[in-house]
């Protein structure tokens, strides 16, 4: 297949001769060495060929046709990681913040982690997207030195468009094609390489789901995505947070909350302590520490708040878990109603 | 928006749930002529067809280095290689060598002293002396 693609690429660069140069053997993904050890350190099953994982290593900057690079593959590995992802953590935390999820999220399977898990697989990548190189790399065009990326490549700043002259009004029908391929010509040519890296793991994501199984995939997920450490808890950042919690128990039906002192050290000295908690009717809520009573009540109102916020069933089932389990009757997650708005 | 969310990224963690074996390449460099090379050549032709199979994640490059000692080369995930020279060995001391190579990590070596190293937090917490049972003098 990827031979195939081999050649089509020739065809399109037009090397002139018919006749095909001789390519190394590493070309082929069944003679090359760095592939296939590619393939046993990820410990996919046979039943994934080594030619998906060699086309998850074409990047479309480098091979144009969609029929031999990973974007249809790199599309379906971020819908099915957005998926994995969303429910993981809202069946492990259902009350938490969109801002926090979205960032939780962030965490997981952002393109800055995805280059990451992609480094940490050992990928390596070719200098330049050539024909004789090895199956086993990453091929992708590089970004230029300078050429704008992200936000800045679709929206110009004020201040160039403003030393732009504008465009002569003309009823030309020729002068929007002309437009049109002027745009063409201004579109970037390359990829970051942590971008590129990103979509060859997520392409191995919908390689997985493709040629093994959705559970499989999903357990590839719990291995290589989940398993990474991060405390959500650190992920908040509260503007009001004793506002908030007031409002929180408005809402909830508990008692206003209340700051008590719980201990405290010397507070006429240069270094005071104080321990407050905050408390809605007898039960205490949250607790805090500081070296003032304002500072203390704050970080009572904020661990009252992740307390809420942070809530875990005990008994968590994740819809592809039951599926695994067979014959047994779907129930849904708990699902909350969500944040307060203060 | 009263609660906003910090950016992050999430932190590996191997041999948590799925492992990469780090080490990604064994280079052998042999010389045809010298004689310290001999244990090297009977291990390429005797030992290493065995050593690749039972290591498939590991890709195995075998290159000449005329007139010079045989070595073997580890090149890691991390970025850092090791080099570990066989002349004169044995071919079974260079399979033990290789093995070494391979069940390396790539770091640098370091004096472990703590038994357990860990990045969540203690589940007990930090003593503070306001909680609890208060001294009495």
């Amino acid at each position: 297949m990827l031979e195939a693609a081999s050649a089509i690429q020739l065809g399109i660069k037009g090397t002139g001769s018919s006749k095909q140069p001789r390519l190394p053997p590493c070309r082929s993904p069944h003679t090359s060495a760095k592939l296939s050890s590619l393939h046993a350190r990820l410990s996919l099953s046979p039943t994934f060929p080594l030619e998906t994982l060699a086309r998850c290593l074409i990047d479309p900057t480098a091979e144009p046709n969609p029929k031999f690079n990973n974007a249809t593959l790199s599309n379906l590995g971020n819908n099915l990681l957005g998926y994995y992802t969303t429910e993981h953590l809202l069946a492990k935390y259902p009350r938490l913040p969109i801002d926090v999820l979205y960032a939780a999220m962030h965490a997981y399977i952002s393109p800055q982690t995805l280059f990451q898990a992609g480094r940490e697989w050992g990928v390596e990548d070719a200098f330049e997207p050539t024909l004789e190189v090895d199956a086993g790399l990453l091929q992708f065009k590089r970004l230029k030195p300078g050429e704008p990326w992200g936000p800045e490549r679709f929206f110009k700043t004020g201040d160039e468009s403003a030393l732009e002259p504008p465009a002569p009004a003309t009823d030309d029908p020729t002068s929007k094609s002309t437009l049109d391929s002027e745009a063409e010509k201004k579109e970037v040519e390359g990829i970051p390489l942590s971008h590129a890296t990103a979509n060859f793991v997520k392409s191995v994501f919908a390689g997985i789901y493709l040629h093994e199984s959705p559970s499989s995939a999903h357990h590839f997920f719990r291995q290589h995505i989940i398993s990474r450490h991060l405390d959500i808890s650190k992920l908040f950042n509260f503007e009001q947070p004793t506002r908030h919690l007031s409002r929180l128990c408005a809402r909830e039906g508990f008692q206003p909350p209340i700051a008590r002192l719980l201990s405290e050290t010397g507070r006429r000295s240069r270094t005071p302590v104080f321990i407050v908690g905050a408390y809605s009717g007898e039960e205490r809520l949250g607790e805090g520490y500081g070296a003032s009573l304002d500072e203390a009540r704050i970080r009572a109102a904020v661990s009252a708040l992740k307390g809420w916020y942070l809530y875990s069933p005990t008994e968590k089932k994740e819809a592809e878990e039951e599926e695994e389990e067979g014959g047994r009757e779907f129930s849904s997650v708990f699902v909350d109603v969500g944040e307060v708005i203060v | 928006m009263s609660v906003q969310g910090l950016r992050t990224i999430s932190k590996a963690r191997n041999g948590f749930a799925g492992f990469i074996l780090q080490c990604k390449r064994l280079e052998f460099n042999y010389c045809d002529w010298a004689g310290s090379s001999g244990g090297m050549n009977a291990f390429l032709t005797h030992d290493l067809p065995k050593f690749a199979k039972a290591n498939p994640q590991i890709e195995m490059v075998v290159s000449p280095r005329p007139h010079k000692h045989p070595i073997i080369r580890g090149v890691y995930i991390n970025g850092r290689e090791k080099v570990i020279c066989v002349r004169n060995l044995h071919h079974q001391q260079i399979l033990e060598q290789a093995n070494l190579l391979k069940n390396s990590s790539g770091l640098k070596l370091k004096k472990i002293n703590k038994p357990v190293a860990s990045v969540n937090e203690s589940v007990r917490g930090i003593f503070s002396p306001f909680h609890g049972v208060k001294h009495e003098v």
